[in-house]
């Protein structure tokens, strides 16, 4: 395997332990549970790297193919596995009942994800965040709801947030990505993730 | 660097009359603060806008007569720190080319490098660079 992380990674390290440090000396916002520089740490993983020409439209047919190959009941299903090796967090956004409007109680959390996605160190990659379910409720609403919940997150990502939308979509997975695939009505499986897809390159 | 939430307009506002001493805040800490002064008045008044896209915005201005006025004077701030941390991020690069090019020869093309190597070398580097280093949030 190829390794998608530019030569000269001193430099890279050394501006992690510099993060390190800056946050050590005092935590950024006590209601925030993931702050940025640890969105970052994980996300800039060179095991963890995508693979060449993955995007956020690939994500989506696998998303329908899914749901194609894998009819009936969720204990039946053979897991998407498309996601699991990349780089990713799981990030608890708070919305309101079966909508997507994110709680106020949530910005912060949003805004650790703007803080990683605007530092140098990630500013050659792009990202997507992605909406998940549980399987209480219709199979199709559910990826409904999922990819509005994550449009909302990405547009306050690029207007409030200031990220350069070139470098972030949205992607809603549904119920087809559980976390618990065993207890598919855990509220676990309810969800956002920031996944880092790979090289941003500009014009492409 | 910890700043407490009632002096943060106050420290907003002289610090843009000064630009390159602005102080901002995280995007972290912005949405912390958003929910603190006003996550309240949003539930009760704008219970069905979203964070972003202006929504949240233009509903605090048509419901302003019944928003409190911390609220709209921290949204303001908020707002004002960080277009501030935006200008901060532009403008590194051209706040410390010299420094770049005095301290960090050798250092491989892409910006993180120089920047851990801005970073590293703080104690001799530029005020201006500094200061456009902290209110970009990459120090």
């Amino acid at each position: 395997m190829t390794s998608r992380i530019p030569a000269g990674s001193r430099g890279l390290a050394l501006a992690a332990a510099v993060l390190l440090a800056s946050a050590a000396s005092g935590p950024a916002s006590a209601q925030t549970a993931l702050s940025g520089n640890q969105i970052i740490q994980t996300m800039n993983s060179a095991a963890r790297a995508a693979p060449p020409g993955l995007s956020a439209a690939l994500i989506r047919q696998a998303v329908q193919q899914h749901m194609i190959d894998n009819p009936g009941m969720p204990i039946t299903w053979k897991p998407l596995e498309l996601l699991d090796s990349l780089a990713q967090v799981d990030v608890q956004i708070q919305f309101a009942l079966n909508s997507a409007i994110i709680r106020p109680e949530s910005y912060a959390t949003i805004g650790s994800i703007a803080d990683a996605l605007h530092h140098p160190v990630l500013g050659g990659y792009k990202f997507v965040v992605t909406g998940n379910t549980d399987t209480t409720g219709n199979r199709k609403d559910n990826l409904a709801l999922s990819q509005a919940r994550a449009d909302a997150v990405v547009e306050a990502l690029t207007t409030t947030y200031h990220v350069d939308p070139a470098r972030v979509e949205a992607v809603g997975l549904g119920q087809e990505a559980l976390q618990d695939v065993k207890n598919p009505k855990n509220p676990i499986n309810r969800r956002v993730q920031l996944i880092n897809i790979g090289k941003y390159l500009p014009g492409k | 660097m910890r700043l407490i939430v009632t002096s943060l307009a106050a420290a907003l506002w002289l610090g843009l009359a000064g630009q390159v001493s602005a102080q901002t805040i995280s995007y972290s800490e912005a949405g912390a603060l958003l929910a603190k002064s006003c996550g309240k008045d949003i539930e009760k008044y704008c219970p069905k806008v979203n964070l972003g896209g202006g929504a949240l915005k233009d509903c605090l201005a048509a419901k302003a007569s019944k928003i409190n006025p911390q609220c709209i004077a921290d949204y303001k701030a908020v707002v004002a720190s960080l277009d501030a941390r935006l200008a901060a991020q532009a403008a590194v690069t051209k706040a410390c080319r010299g420094d770049a090019t005095q301290f960090c020869q050798g250092t491989a093309p892409g910006n993180a490098h120089y920047l851990g190597c801005l970073n590293a070398a703080k104690k001799v580097v530029s005020k201006r660079c500094t200061a456009a280093i902290t209110n970009a949030g990459w120090n």
